[in-house]
């Protein structure tokens, strides 16, 4: 195999080279050790919360359904047939009490148990054992917040520890009254690598530059970011954590990018809520805007109320889901209206998306020369503020405009690429906990 | 439905559609929005699901959509057009707008036509990125003292999986 990774990415994630974004083998070797073996999102509880709902998803390039049985327990199953291999399910969400091969009909449970064969005795006579051809099952799927993750690595460890300190930046907007997606999610497809959105979900930097356009038109508080003309008023921090996911906060900036006095009311009042349940520094969270980035390819936004996820297709090419985040006890008609400007902002026209997805296609098409890919990339920025906090959990930098969140995300990237085993992820991530 | 319009404001309608794409391909919005649409439009491009035709399942409650612009809304997006600095349009792509199927019927309201077309959008930027559109648009007019305006513009884009990077444009 012709790929070396200590010439790929440099240990502290500071430098990568350009060909990480446009190579075929690296790319396979990245869906089986990272793709093969990271907790990946599925879906939200809220999107299925009836027995027999059912959403169509990938775990990097398989197709699987996350179903939630007749039992109410939600499980997730490689959505390819035990038989000669169709999906047995085309539709992306649904409610069902069985999934039916279209190719010959066998039929499975919710829970991915193979219920019925036509033919059956008369074909195989009493030899078709059912209890050994359900629907092959990923190996773990937990929830955290109600967001489900799926597994296909059994020896990975839990869902909530692979989240690690990220839990902590996530509860301020989760623990109070919860949250939920509003799907169905927004669908298109941009020609870069996965890596590149993932990591520009940890990139304080190019937001004054990328998105001067939309920012100057927008009016109050983030507008004075346009053009880096000024840092963030309140400023903020950017943690990267044990596996690789990182968090930028811009603080008191919630409701930034949303033109919604009444969000920023919404807050306010519930503020006091989240500090009684969390305490201080969590509910500044609260009214702050977080960006961040769930190794490997799942990132959010709170203030701006977005949930992505970067499916890989092919090294030069994802599609891109796009939910709306709401919190549950929210009126009607102020989900309604977040998700207008949460739409406007991130989804295929987004006045924002629009901009960071030309970029995105510019640096993975840029790297596709043959010498240009021999060159790095550098990820330097502000290394001299990276710290530890006695209040924020993580590897911080209380400096926002840094690339400490870049730098976490392929220290873990080159270390899940590298390692044999969980035990191997385990051991070399530990000095990072 | 209501019945068709009378020959007159029919080719009066296709006059209006044909300006509208060649305002489009000249990527001249504000002129659009100025002339051609009316400050109560609603500008709508909803998405949908792939579902299964006797799925039991309730519709959802919150359905996502790529625009739900208002007067304003339009108005701030191509702002954002003029203001020089979108790296994204400079150097500028090219694309060219094809109308077709226009169908005029008298609306509910006097003065008010609901019509039907079909588009082609052909946009090519950045050296050799081309990708063609092809959906459908069912709008209401209304004739006002200066002439047409749209005042609601429902567009339908038959792909669940939108195979372009950005829609950030006018259809
Ligand atoms: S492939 Fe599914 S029943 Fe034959
Ligand atoms: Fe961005």
């Amino acid at each position: 195999m012709g790929i070396d990774l200590s010439d790929l990415v440099d240990t502290g994630g500071s430098s990568q080279k350009k060909r990480i974004h446009v190579d075929e083998e690296l790319y396979k070797l990245e869906l089986e050790r990272i793709f093969a073996r990271s907790w990946l999102f599925l879906t939200h509880e809220s999107q299925i919360p009836n027995p027999g709902d059912y959403f169509s998803t990938y775990m990097g390039e398989d197709a699987v359904i996350v179903a939630r049985g007749s039992d109410g327990e939600i499980r997730a199953f490689i959505n390819s047939c035990t038989h000669r291999g169709a999906k047995v399910c085309s539709a992306e969400a649904g409610n069902t009490r069985a999934f039916v091969c279209p190719y010959h009909g066998w039929t499975f449970g919710t829970d991915g148990a193979l219920r019925g064969v036509p033919v059956d005795k008369a074909g195989w006579g009493a030899d078709l054992d059912k209890s050994k051809l359900g629907l092959t099952p990923v190996a773990k799927v937990e929830s955290y917040a109600g967001f489900v993750f799926g597994c296909f690595d059994k020896d990975a460890v839990s869902l909530k520890e692979y989240l690690g300190d990220l839990t902590w930046y996530m509860d301020s907007f989760t623990a109070r009254g919860g949250v939920e997606l509003l799907g169905p999610p927004v669908k298109s497809v941009i020609h870069c690598n996965w890596k590149v959105p993932s990591e520009n979900f940890l990139d304080g930097y190019h937001v004054g530059w990328t998105h001067r356009p939309a920012l100057s038109v927008l009016g109050g508080p983030m507008s004075q970011i346009a053009g880096n003309v000024d840092l963030p008023p309140d400023g903020g921090v950017i943690a990267s954590t044990k596996y690789g996911h990182g968090v930028g906060v811009i603080y008191d900036a919630a409701p930034g990018l949303h033109r919604a006095p009444d969000y920023y009311m919404w807050l306010m009042q519930n503020r006091p809520q989240v500090e009684t349940l969390l305490g201080e520094p969590q509910a500044r969270l609260y009214g702050s805007h977080i960006a961040s980035t769930i190794f490997p390819n799942c990132s959010f936004l709170h203030g701006t109320n977005i949930w992505k996820v970067w499916m890989p297709r092919g090294p030069r090419e994802i599609e891109v889901w796009t939910w709306t985040m709401v919190e549950k006890d929210m009126p009607a008609d102020l989900k309604r209206k977040i998700q207008k400007e949460a739409m406007r902002g991130f989804a295929t026209a987004g006045t924002f998306e629009s901009d960071d997805a030309d970029n995105f296609q510019s640096v993975t098409e840029a790297a596709r020369g043959t010498v240009t890919r021999r060159g790095a990339l550098n990820a330097t920025l502000a290394q001299q503020y990276d710290t530890r906090s006695d209040v924020l959990p993580g590897l911080v930098s209380e400096f926002i405009i840094s690339e400490a969140g870049v730098r976490g995300f392929y220290s873990a990237y080159k270390d899940t690429l590298e390692a044999e085993d969980w035990a191997d992820i385990k051991r070399r991530r530990a000095d990072r906990g | 439905m209501g019945r068709d319009v009378s020959h007159e404001t029919y080719s009066e309608v296709c006059r209006f559609y044909y300006k509208e794409a060649r305002l489009f391909s000249e990527q001249d919005y504000r002129q659009w929005l100025d002339a051609m649409v009316d400050k109560s439009i609603v500008y709508f491009l909803p998405i949908f699901e792939e579902r299964y035709r006797r799925d039991r399942k309730a519709e959802p409650e919150f359905p996502p959509f790529i625009y739900n612009d208002d007067f304003s809304d339009l108005d701030q997006r191509i702002q954002q057009l003029e203001t020089d600095l979108a790296r994204r349009i400079d150097p500028a792509g090219r694309i060219r707008h094809l109308i077709t199927n226009i169908e005029a019927f008298e609306g509910e309201a006097e003065g008010e036509i609901s019509t039907y077309s079909n588009f082609l959008i052909c946009r090519n930027r950045r050296e050799r990125e081309q990708t063609i559109l092809v959906g459908g648009r069912e709008d209401r007019l209304i004739k006002g003292p200066d002439g047409l305006r749209i005042a609601y513009r429902m567009i339908t884009i038959p792909q669940r999986v939108i195979l372009d990077s950005d829609l950030y444009y006018m259809m």
